[in-house]
């Protein structure tokens, strides 16, 4: 067989594998998995769904932007749901200090998220730099007390006035990111999504930073050849990663939630490193690969209410898609120099 | 003159402190049967960051299977059969396609969820079911000495399985020439390529052996310890599961015991939130995370120290 | 006589390059032959065939008369041959006697039984004239002591013929000697030995003949009488060298002073133990030493890329002198560094040749405007620069990886070396590569000393920094000795001095 034929086999092989794994817990709850793959896409381009989708994406995309950034470093984030927690708690809390504010309350409650964020960030960054301590373990084990500390909060200092329900106070109206397309849940964080995505392709492509963290990621002993401040960088990759998925915070608390609850984050931690993996790294790619997964997220919505399915389906197809995707790599070795 | 306690607050002592070393050992079982493995594996040069998934796999593996035999040991043994075909497509991904160790790995955390809770709403948890447990071993008189009797000799049986393995494994890496050849594998897996050592084959060997135990420690966890099957039961022991094997520096009987640690804080976590219920529940449950990553700084320190 | 070993029309090709080329030698049983050849010129690949690492596309080996066919190294054991590599085949963190249970296949079952095993290694060793601690790890032994290792391992099957690859390439001159003076031993014995080698004092010193190989192909041949030797390097090198640049530079005043420097290695022990010297503008100075004596950890000092434990690293270059600065500082002030592990620290292999370029120019303006990257600017003299220093490649966005050696260390040294350039830390530059580009380097090292550079030359290949270099110093055990000038001492004295501290 010739070489060009192995790769189509091996592609075509690893897809019908792919679609196989969530088609046969499809089948195992009694459903057609073709009849799950029709209600996703009308769900998807429909008109109820397109807006949800978009709403997923634009998390999944700040928090992408996140974990591709800090993965070009060789640095794995997997701490993004406890940072978008940091990052929405400590926007809340100043909040109402600048109602009345107008726009400008908006951009310091966003800036505050980004901030809570990179502080957890840069803490994991911190004891990876100069203790070594695994980034994998610390920010997972930061994900559980983030947790914690936030169910705290909504139920003591931070609880809504009348004392019931375990969420906090509102936010004020400035602080609200304004819905863009009406009857749908769509908001401006789609904007903010926007912004992000083409700072982080300029900060990659042509700034400095983005140089020196890729040969972070390529070859640690270049960057020490080189004269990069290894652990200083390492410490501000992880703070960018960690503020973005703090952003990713206050723009879901601004834009969905306006107050603090538990379950915000819905894993979109463990989605973005999908997201960025499928996006290989491109922040131009991020919103694609976000869409996507938009697009299984929102949908499992209308798979259950629709065909019974279980909401774990999507952490299945997830996984599929990052097997996939790396198998994809292996088949298709890319001989390009990184330019 | 000194006093001496009166005799009922000693008993209290007594019993307090039978509680906490029987919960220690209780509490940090399932983390420690995924230690042994994982430090197998690691010793053989393959992380396997997804046992959060295998073993979630096997929690929910070994609770439907005992539900629907009626025998917990058949649960158990589902629980394993699971943990090898994970362990499996771990193996074929990271060894024969090259894939990355940790995307493999995380790829496998987010099946293990999702499997687990798929399944779970699909049938034993779509409404409450009790999962039959493993009972613990009785000895007789044994298990009935003060102290050392419900704290070494009522424990589950996996437990002492638990403590079997790792003693095992521990001498199989050290003293046969199996073991060597895994270490060769995990310190220069080129240099023992080029000794005909067959790498891949021992480092599948070590990799399924991780599946089995992190299989047999969630279903610790469903079977033994909670005897329920609940989505996400699992809370980061896997993790806590590698990070042991970092702290004990890829040696399973050192893993072993740091995961017993962590059940030491988890066991002092609870006690100490019913000593004192007015401070917020959470600050507790925090624990063993922080000491994760407390031992993680020490024990990182400790060795930069000499480098200085 | 049936020769012990015959090679018929071994061919070998890698795609384009034809590595062996119809190689036909052979060699009788108590035999000692030299196959000599610069890098490049095909010896590891006839080396693989012959240890059972690799087979030839075509072509047949012969043992004792009748044709083997070597799939497997275990193959080429059976078969009586035993080949010591180059590069050693032994695993730091375990024991000489893990590490020779390892190379024993038969040995590796059921339980480890050391002190069962330990008569048999200590017998081997005897023969050798060694005596090593076989529960002590290999991280612990010198180079000398590592080849022991091996060598004993590759004694065990009794071979008929013992293959060396390169066996005095890390040696200090009484270890090569003692090595030498072994395989005479085994002669004696009836062992056969194949002595891989491009160095000619090897051949003359212990072989019956020798073997030259060049581009793929065998040349020639030489009965190695003492007059041969001329004839012997025309083969070995084929048409005419480039001349060696012999300029001597005019020793100004001093770039570089180094006080009580004390340097640690990653695991906490002392590479660099109170070192004190000073590098002159227009001199070379030689930094030599059995591999692991601290070299490595003195330059990463000097070039800015490792901590400083205690004492001054002064480089007194640009309007002010800087004292113990990072590397990012010391390029832009002049100081310019060529690391001994290209792959590990030159470049970055996934990378193309522009970012590669961009690498150590990030504080050079033509490049970098504003924290961003002017990419085309970069790529634009990357290619001049590909072109003026005769890198083979497609152009300026063809990827690192894809470059031979030989090219990558042209770019390298294109990339470093400049107008700005008034101090050269160069590490093995030339090390592994063909000769043609040997002599470049070495040509443009002496250019640099002409035009008024400080050069700190670290390499373990004595007779050439002996060409080269104006002053000599020497690391053993982390302690400095020297710098000498080269007219006042021997290579008998600094050889003398490579072994004791």
């Amino acid at each position: 067989m010739s070489a060009a034929m192995t790769r189509v086999v091996r592609v075509g092989v690893i897809l019908i594998v792919a679609a196989l794994v969530p088609g046969l817990f499809v089948l195992l709850a009694g459903q057609n998995p073709w009849r799950v793959l029709a209600t996703l896409l009308l769900y998807a381009f429909g008109p109820q769904g397109w807006s949800e989708v978009l709403v997923h994406a634009i998390p999944l995309t700040l928090i992408g932007l996140g974990v591709a950034f800090a993965l070009r470093a060789g640095l794995f984030n997997i701490g993004a749901d406890g940072q978008l927690i940091a990052g929405a708690v400590l926007a809340v809390f100043f909040a109402p200090y600048f109602a009345g504010w107008g726009i400008a309350g908006l951009i310091v409650f966003l800036i505050l998220g980004s901030i809570g964020g990179a502080a957890l960030g840069a803490l994991v960054g911190y004891l990876r730099a100069w203790f070594g301590a695994s980034e994998i373990i610390v920010t997972i084990m930061l994900n559980y007390v983030m947790i914690q500390m936030i169910s705290y909060l909504i139920r003591g200092p931070m609880q809504e006035t009348s004392r019931f329900w375990p969420q906090s106070f509102l936010i004020p109206d400035d602080c609200i990111l304004p819905i863009i397309v009406q009857g749908t849940r769509l908001h401006a964080g789609l904007f903010v999504a926007l912004v992000m995505v083409i700072a982080a392709a300029i900060v990659q492509r042509r700034t400095v930073l983005g140089f020196e963290t890729s040969v972070l990621g390529a070859n640690p002993g270049a960057a020490a050849y080189a004269g990069f401040r290894v652990k200083i960088l390492t410490v501000i990759v992880m703070a960018i990663s960690g503020g973005l998925a703090g952003l990713a915070g206050a723009v879901e608390v601004g834009g969905i939630y306006q107050r603090l609850q538990d379950n915000m984050s819905e894993g979109f931690g463990l989605a973005a490193i999908a997201v960025a993996l499928i996006a290989r790294l491109e922040a131009a790619a991020i919103p694609f690969a976000a869409c996507l997964f938009g697009i299984f997220f929102a949908g499992s919505g209308a798979l259950q209410r629709e065909l019974a399915l279980p909401f774990p389906l999507v952490w299945i197809i997830e996984a599929s898609v990052i097997f996939a995707v790396a198998a994809l790599q292996w088949a298709l070795p890319s001989r390009k120099a990184i330019a | 003159m000194g006093t001496t306690k009166p005799k009922g607050d000693r008993l209290m002592d007594a019993l307090f402190i039978t509680a906490l070393l029987a919960a220690t050992i209780r509490l940090g079982m399932a983390i420690g049967l995924a230690a042994i493995g994982e430090a197998a594996s690691e010793r053989s040069g393959i992380f396997n960051i997804g046992i959060e998934g295998i073993m979630l796999s096997g929690a929910f593996a070994a609770a439907w299977g005992s539900v629907r035999t009626g025998s917990p040991w058949l649960g158990v043994l589902f629980a394993i059969i699971i943990g090898l075909i994970l362990a499996g497509v771990h193996a074929f991904m990271v060894l024969l396609l090259r894939i990355d160790q940790f995307v493999s790995g995380i790829g496998m955390v987010i099946f293990g969820l999702g499997f687990s809770s798929f399944v779970a709403r699909l049938t034993i948890g779509a409404k409450p079911t009790s999962v039959q447990g493993l009972a613990p071993v009785d000895l007789g008189a044994i298990s009935h000495i003060p102290i050392i009797g419900p704290v070494l000799f009522a424990q589950s049986p996996l437990a002492y399985i638990a403590l079997a393995l790792a003693i095992a494994t521990g001498w199989v890496i050290n003293r046969t020439a199996f073991g060597l050849e895994i270490r060769a594998c995990g310190e220069n897996a080129e240099v023992a390529e080029t000794l005909a050592i067959p790498v891949r084959q021992r480092q599948t060997a070590c990799i399924l052996f991780g599946g089995i135990t992190a299989g047999l420690g969630g279903a610790y966890l469903s079977v033994v310890q909670v005897n329920a099957f609940v989505e996400n039961m699992v809370a980061g022991r896997g993790f806590l599961a590698v990070a042991c094997v970092m702290l004990g520096r890829r040696r399973p009987v050192v893993a072993f015991l740091a995961a017993l640690g962590f059940g030491l804080a988890e066991a002092t976590q609870i006690r100490l939130q019913t000593q004192y219920p007015d401070l917020p529940y959470q600050f507790l449950v925090i624990l063993p995370y922080i000491a994760a990553i407390a031992a993680l700084v020490i024990g990182h320190a400790r060795r930069g120290m000499k480098a200085a | 006589m049936t020769p012990l070993l015959e090679a018929r029309g071994l061919n070998k090709s890698y795609g384009q390059l034809r590595a062996n080329d119809d190689v036909s030698f052979s060699i009788f049983p108590g035999e000692i032959v030299g196959i000599v050849g610069e890098n490049g010129a095909g010896k590891s690949t006839l080396v693989k065939m012959l240890g059972g690492a690799l087979a030839p596309d075509s072509g047949e080996i012969l043992i004792s008369g009748s044709v083997v066919a070597l799939h497997s190294p275990a193959d080429a054991q059976k078969a009586g041959i035993s080949l010591v590599h180059q590069h050693f085949n032994l695993i730091e963190d375990l024991t000489v006697e893990e590490n020779l249970v390892l190379g024993r296949p038969e040995l590796r079952h059921g339980i480890l039984r050391f002190k069962e095993l330990r008569p048999e290694f200590a017998s081997v060793a005897e023969d050798l004239g060694t005596h090593i601690a076989f529960d002590s790890r290999i991280s612990t032994l010198s180079v000398g002591g590592r080849q022991q290792v091996e060598l004993i391992r590759a004694l065990f099957h009794d071979p008929r013929l013992l293959i060396l690859d390169e066996p005095t390439a890390v040696l200090p001159p009484d270890e090569r000697d003692r090595l030498l003076r072994f395989i005479r031993l085994l002669k004696g014995r009836g062992t056969a030995t194949i002595l891989i080698s491009h160095k000619l004092d090897d051949l003359y010193d212990c072989c019956d003949r020798a073997v030259v190989m060049r581009a793929g192909r065998v040349v020639g041949t030489s009965e190695l009488r003492p007059g041969d030797r001329a004839e012997l390097i025309r083969l070995i090198v084929g048409a005419e060298l480039p001349p060696p640049d012999t300029r001597h530079g005019t020793r100004g005043a001093a770039l570089v002073s180094v006080k009580e420097l004390v340097v640690y290695r990653d695991n906490g022990t002392v590479a660099v133990d109170h070192g004190s010297f000073d590098l002159h503008a227009g001199e070379i100075v030689g930094l030599c030493g059995v591999e692991g004596n601290g070299q490595t950890e003195l330059l990463h000092a000097l070039a800015g890329m490792r901590p400083v434990q205690s004492g001054e690293i002064t480089f007194a270059v640009g309007s002010r002198p800087v004292t113990n600065a990072g590397a990012a500082l010391l390029r832009r002030i002049g100081v310019a560094h060529i690391p001994e592990d290209r792959l590990h620290y030159a470049v970055v292999a996934a990378f193309s040749l522009t970012l590669n370029w961009l690498l150590r120019k990030l504080s050079n303006p033509r490049f970098i405007a504003w924290g961003l990257l002017r990419r085309q600017a970069a790529a634009k003299a990357t290619a001049t620069a590909i072109k003026d220093n005769d890198v083979r490649a497609s152009g300026p966005r063809a990827r690192m990886a894809d470059l031979s050696g030989g090219n990558q260390q042209k770019f390298v040294i294109a990339r470093e070396l400049g107008e700005d350039v008034a101090v050269i830390l160069a590490g093995h530059p030339t090390r592994g590569l063909d000769i043609r580009t040997v002599v470049a380097i070495r040509n443009r090292l002496v250019a640099e000393r002409a035009r008024g550079v400080a050069i700190l030359l670290l390499s373990a290949d004595l007779a050439e920094v002996w060409d080269v270099a104006d002053r000599i110093m020497v690391m053993a055990r982390g302690r400095l000795r020297g710098p000498v000038p080269v007219a006042e001492t021997t290579l008998a004295e600094i050889g003398h001095w490579m072994t004791t501290p």
